[in-house]
């Protein structure tokens, strides 16, 4: 396996900041407090690496590409909202706006499903997870590879834009829903819930990681290999890869679906921008600045275009798709394997500069 | 002698053009039967049919001259006992030399779950064993990707021996080796002869094929122009015209 040590690199950032965001968050360290928007924020991208990492399991590991990872992180966004706007209204009978906005007199009946957290939380784990199953059986059985597949997942996610767009479909329209009372207990919009929501989905992020290193590690992710090197010969070694790409969709999906469940309550609202093709789009190209098929180029690709999309559109709004664009442009013209490879490449130069001065590396299993 | 894998009355085509027409073939247990036959003859596709890879227009493909293989697909009919070493060599180049033979080693033929469970340890005996018989322990670690191409041949034609194929298809198996590697490969196939197994070798190489061959098939154009010895084959005035003697 490729990226041992920037896996344990990562790992230790991410434990750095899951203890730092209580302790900078709540101001318990003398002089060294961050605002809740910096704790928001951290959170929010947590869920963006999250969500690349599930795109790249797939891309990295299995050569397969999707375009529609927002359609599985939305649906974990709108359970989650679900949920939150149940207990919004046991605790203040007050109906949601998108409610009374359809003229409704209550939640259709079946809502009450998600009045509870466990059951909500099976829900994010099952229901993507079967939707992709579906979705990828039919796609995988009949043999839709390459770039058809991922096309296919764009459509399928602008499909289910249309669906939510559409104010009848119940679930808020264009609006979206909003309205979140309070998090786990904790008061919607506080630091505490901030705070709350930015570590578990630190923490989401290194199980992950340390999660998905070992399932690539394994078995099962040379098998993921050896379908992104050449799938046929697998199959004519007796394997049907079908299951095997089936297996890893579907956790793939999850991984996203918790992603948005995540993400929806520190952004307090849902609405069907996150089912534009433009954010699945975007996720691609995260991982791919970041660098394939290890996990932590897809943590760093998407950290360092959403922090620096923040920045940028707070400070030079019109500037941002450029420098996206460039960015795009010289990964793929310098390093085609991403950011990563900086460190081989790096490697190489010195290398040639001083060729005796660096220890030789041990050779990769 | 039964018969391994019999073919009759096969043709395949693509689009208007027909590759293989109305072909017969047969190839028994304990034999090597070595097919040749100039460029385009139809040998590759011929492998393709009995692997599942193309579809035959007409005629009828029998494992054990009675299991109709028409409705198996490729998984199938390798886990049947069809082994193939392709014409290109198709080892997964990101993984290393010792991973190939480890996903190729097939302990649980009925059960994908417990064969990608199956402790490491449980395959290391039997793919140590094999990385001596085609001399690759040394680049165990080394990346497929980075061996050369007669290192490559080795290796697959070592993934396809770790499945104990019933039938054993080798498309070129020495094109690209020096002459000692194609002599280590005559003596190995020699060794791999058993009653239970049939070889079906696709060769260029005549002297190679008249070593390890029993008996060989002469294609052209998607017809069997000759069958029978090689050495006979070589004195053949047809075979001359079309391959040989060119
Ligand atoms: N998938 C395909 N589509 C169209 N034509 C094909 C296909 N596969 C094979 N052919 C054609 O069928 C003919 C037989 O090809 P085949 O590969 O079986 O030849 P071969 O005997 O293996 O030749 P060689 O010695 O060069 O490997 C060739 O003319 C080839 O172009
Ligand atoms: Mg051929």
């Amino acid at each position: 396996m490729k990226g041992e040590g920037s896996t344990w690199l990562a790992a230790g950032l991410l434990s750095l900041l899951l203890v730092l965001l209580p302790l900078l968050g709540f101001g318990l360290l003398p002089g060294l407090a961050l605002p809740i928007y910096a704790v928001n924020l951290a959170g929010q991208v947590m869920c963006f690496a999250l969500l690349a990492m599930a795109v790249d399991l797939m891309w990295g590991g299995a050569g397969v590409l999707s375009l529609g990872h927002g359609l599985f992180f939305a649906f974990g966004g709108y359970l989650c909202a679900m949920h939150l706007l149940r207990s919004a209204y046991a605790a203040t009978h007050k109906l949601p706006d998108f409610l009374l906005f359809m003229g409704h007199g209550g939640f259709p009946s079946w809502w009450r499903l998600a009045d509870s957290a466990p059951l909500t939380l099976l829900a994010v784990l099952v229901l993507p997870a079967l939707l992709a199953f579906a979705f990828g059986y039919v796609s995988f059985r009949s043999r839709v590879n390459g770039v058809y597949f991922s096309i296919i997942t764009q459509a399928l996610t602008y499909t289910a834009m249309l669906l939510m767009f559409r104010n009848d479909t119940g679930f808020g329209g264009n609006n979206g829903m909003t309205g979140f009372h309070a998090i786990a207990g904790l008061p919607a919009g506080g630091l505490a819930a901030a705070v709350l929501l930015a570590s578990l989905s630190t923490a989401a992020v290194l199980a992950a990681l340390l999660g998905g290193r070992a399932l690539l590690a394994s078995r099962f992710g040379r098998l993921l290999r050896a379908i992104r090197d050449d799938e046929p010969r697998l199959r004519f070694l007796g394997y049907d890869t079908l299951w095997l790409k089936l297996a890893a969709w579907c956790a793939s999906a999850t991984l996203a679906a918790i992603a948005g469940m995540l993400y929806v309550p520190q952004v307090g609202i849902i609405n069907p921008s996150l089912l534009d093709p433009t954010l699945s789009l975007e996720i691609a190209v995260w991982v791919a600045i970041g660098g394939r098929g290890g996990l932590t180029g897809a943590i760093l690709g998407a950290v360092l275009v959403n922090v620096l999309k923040f920045w940028l559109s707070a400070a030079a709004p019109t500037l941002w798709p450029f420098v996206l664009a460039l960015l795009v442009l010289l990964v793929v013209l310098a390093l085609p394997n991403g950011l990563l490879d900086l460190r081989n490449r790096s490697r190489a130069w010195l290398l040639e500069l001083a060729p005796a001065s660096l220890p030789r590396r041990r050779p990769a299993r | 002698m039964s018969t391994a894998i019999a073919v009759e009355a096969l043709t395949v085509g693509f689009g208007d053009f027909i590759a293989i027409r109305d072909l017969s073939f047969h190839a028994d247990y304990g034999t090597v039967r070595g097919v040749i036959g100039p460029n385009g003859a139809g040998k590759t596709t011929l492998l393709d049919v009995l692997t599942g890879k193309s579809r035959p227009r007409r005629g009828r493909v029998l494992l054990d001259g009675t299991i109709d293989l028409a409705p198996l697909d490729e998984v199938a009919r390798a886990l049947a006992g069809i082994g193939r070493k392709f014409q290109k060599p198709s080892v997964f180049e990101a993984l290393s030399v010792w991973d190939n033979l480890d996903l190729a080693l097939r302990l649980h033929r009925r059960s994908l779950l417990r064969e990608v469970f199956a402790p490491a340890a449980a395959k290391a005996a039997p793919i140590a064993a094999l990385l001596e018989t085609i001399g690759l322990t040394a680049l165990r670690d080394q990346a497929a990707g980075t061996l050369s191409h007669g290192q490559k041949q080795w290796l697959e034609i070592g993934m396809v021996l770790v499945q104990e194929p019933k039938l054993l298809l080798l498309d070129e198996p020495v094109a690209g080796m020096s002459e000692e590697e194609t002599a280590h490969t005559a003596a190995l196939l020699h060794r791999l002869r058993a009653p239970g197994r049939s070889i079906v070798v696709v060769e260029h190489d005549m002297d190679f094929v008249e070593q390890v061959a029993d008996a060989v098939s002469v294609l052209h154009e998607g017809r069997t122009l000759f069958e029978g010895s090689m050495a006979e084959a070589r004195g053949n005035a047809q075979v001359i015209e079309v391959y040989i003697g060119r």
